[in-house]
C-alpha cells in the first residue's frame, strides 16, 4: 500500500484550517516543524507504519480526528 | 496617542523612574520591557510593576537592547501600549520548561482573563507574545504545544544574559522566573503584522539529517556521513575550518521558499550541535550570509509600501545578528532603519514564530 501519509497530512491541514488559507499555511508549517513536510510525500510514498503512527499522534495533539 | 518607547542605562531604582518619566502621560494597558542581565530580575520586575500598577507588565533579560533607533547594552528598553493600541489582554506563566512543557493551564488562565475561549478569538486581531528562558533548551516543545492549542500567531524571543550563558529570566506582573516562559495575548485595536527577515541566500546545496539526537540539538549525520564531514564537504572547506563558517553558513528549513534558519553552535565529536532542533529526515539548504542592514531595510520598506500604518515595532533580533552588526560596525545603520517608528526590542537567544528559529529579526508590527 502507498500514499497514506500524504493523505493523512492533507486531511490534517484541511480539517484544522476549515478552508482558511492563512491557517492552512501555518498548519503546514507546524507539520514541517514536527518533521513531516507534506510536499515530501505523494501517492506513491510507501505506508511506513511508524510514520503513520506519529502522524496520528500529531493529529490528536492538533485536535483533528482522522 | 502614538506608542511610546523609552530606554535608560541608569541603575535601579532610577532606571525605572526615568522610564516612567519618559512614558509621560501615557496610560499603558501593557508594558513590554527588555532588561540587561546587569539588573536583578526580581527587583526590576517588582519596580516596573510598582511604577505601573494598573498595567500588565512583562519582560525578560537580554543580550542587548534596541530602542530609540539604537542598539544598546546594559540598559532597559520599554514599550508602552495604551488603549488605542491594545484592547483585551491576558497573560500567564508556563513554569518547569525543562521537565515537561504543558501550556494548557496557561491557556486556561488566559481564557479566564479574557472571558472567552481562545478558539473564539479573531486571528486577525489577537496576537500572542512569547518570552522564554533562553537556556532551557525547550523552546521547540513550547512552540509546538502553543501551536497545537491555537491558530493564533505567537511571536517572541528567548531571553538572554549578556552572553554569560548562566541564567536567563522572564518577568511578569512584578515577579521573575527562570526555566519558564511568559505568554501574552493581546487584542490589537488596529491589527498587526509579523515580519520575519533573515539575511541569507540559498547556495543550492542541501543536507539531509539522517541521524540526530533531538533533545540535545545534535546532528550526528547528514546524508549518512558524519555531520561535520558532510557540512565541511558542502562548504568545500576542511573539517577543522568549519566553526569559522558557522555564522555565515547556517542551514535553512525551507517552507514556501522562506528559510527557517537553524544555526550551528559547535562541533561535538563528529557531529554538530545547533541552536535549535533539527529532526531526523529534515532536508536543509546550506545558506550563505548577505547584508543584514540592506535586507532588514528592504523588509521594512516593503512593509511600509503596503500602505498600512505602522504604530510601532517590537524587534526580536538574534544575538548572532547583533554580534555580526557589532563586528562590522553597522549597529547605527541598523538602528537608523527604524527611524521615526517607535521601536523596541532585544538581542535574543532565539526567536519564536511558529517554531523556534535562529538568526532572524522577527518583528511584531502594530498597525
Amino acid at each position: 500500500m502507498a500514499g497514506q501519509i500524504r493523505k493523512l497530512l492533507d486531511t490534517i491541514v484541511e480539517k484544522r484550517s476549515k478552508g482558511n488559507p492563512t491557517i492552512a499555511l501555518t498548519t503546514k508549517t507546524k507539520l514541517i516543524f514536527k518533521g513531516f513536510d507534506p510536499d515530501n510525500f505523494n501517492a506513491g510514498s510507501p505506508d511506513d507504519p511508524a510514520a503513520i503512527q506519529k502522524i496520528k499522534a500529531i493529529a490528536v495533539d492538533l485536535g483533528v480526528s482522522l | 496617542m502614538p506608542i511610546r518607547t523609552a530606554y535608560s542605562a541608569n541603575a535601579l531604582p532610577e532606571v525605572v523612574w526615568e522610564l516612567a518619566a519618559k512614558a509621560g502621560d501615557c496610560n499603558p494597558r501593557v508594558i513590554l520591557f527588555f532588561a540587561s542581565s546587569k539588573y536583578d530580575p526580581a527587583e526590576v520586575s517588582h519596580a516596573m510593576q510598582a511604577a505601573f500598577p494598573e498595567a500588565c507588565v512583562a519582560g525578560c533579560t537580554t543580550a542587548g537592547e534596541i530602542a530609540g533607533g539604537k542598539m544598546s547594552c546594559e540598559s532597559i528598553a520599554a514599550m508602552f501600549l495604551d488603549d488605542e493600541i491594545v484592547g483585551h489582554r491576558a497573560s500567564a506563566v508556563v513554569e518547569g520548561l525543562s521537565s515537561q512543557v504543558s501550556v494548557r493551564a496557561a491557556f486556561s488562565k488566559m481564557e479566564q482573563g479574557l472571558g472567552a475561549p481562545v478558539s473564539s478569538l479573531d486571528i486577525e486581531k489577537y496576537v500572542g507574545i512569547v518570552l522564554a528562558d533562553g537556556l532551557s533548551g525547550s523552546e521547540e516543545a513550547l512552540m509546538e504545544k502553543i501551536g497545537d492549542c491555537t491558530d493564533l500567531l505567537f511571536v517572541g524571543g528567548s531571553a538572554g544574559d549578556d552572553l554569560k550563558f548562566a541564567k536567563t529570566h522572564v518577568m511578569l506582573n512584578g515577579q521573575a522566573f527562570t526555566n519558564a516562559a511568559v505568554l501574552l495575548l493581546l487584542e490589537t485595536k488596529n491589527g498587526f503584522d509579523i515580519v520575519k527577515t533573515q539575511s541569507f541566500r540559498t547556495t543550492g546545496k542541501t543536507l539531509l539529517a539522517t541521524k540526530v539526537d533531538e533533545p540535545h540539538r545534535l546532528v550526528e549525520e547528514f546524508d549518512h556521513q558524519p555531520a561535520l564531514a558532510a557540512y565541511a564537504q558542502a562548504l568545500g572547506v576542511l573539517p577543522a575550518e568549519v566553526p569559522s563558517h558557522f555564522m555565515k553558513h547556517p542551514l535553512g528549513l525551507m517552507i514556501e521558499k522562506d528559510p527557517y534558519v537553524r544555526s550551528p553552535q559547535r562541533v561535538q565529536g563528529e557531529g554538530i550541535v545547533f541552536y535549535c532542533q533539527i529532526k531526523q529526515g529534515m532536508k536543509l539548504e546550506v545558506l550563505e550570509g548577505t547584508d543584514i542592514v540592506a535586507h532588514t531595510r528592504n523588509a521594512i520598506e516593503a512593509r511600509k509600501a503596503t500602505g498600512k500604518p505602522i504604530s510601532g515595532i517590537i524587534d526580536f533580533q538574534c544575538i548572532l545578528r547583533a554580534l555580526q552588526l557589532r563586528e562590522e560596525g553597522h549597529c547605527d545603520q541598523y538602528g537608523a532603519i527604524f527611524a521615526g517608528i517607535p521601536t523596541v526590542g532585544f538581542s535574543t537567544y532565539g526567536e519564536a514564530y511558529l517554531g523556534h528559529i535562529n538568526q532572524t529579526s522577527t518583528m511584531l508590527v502594530f498597525r
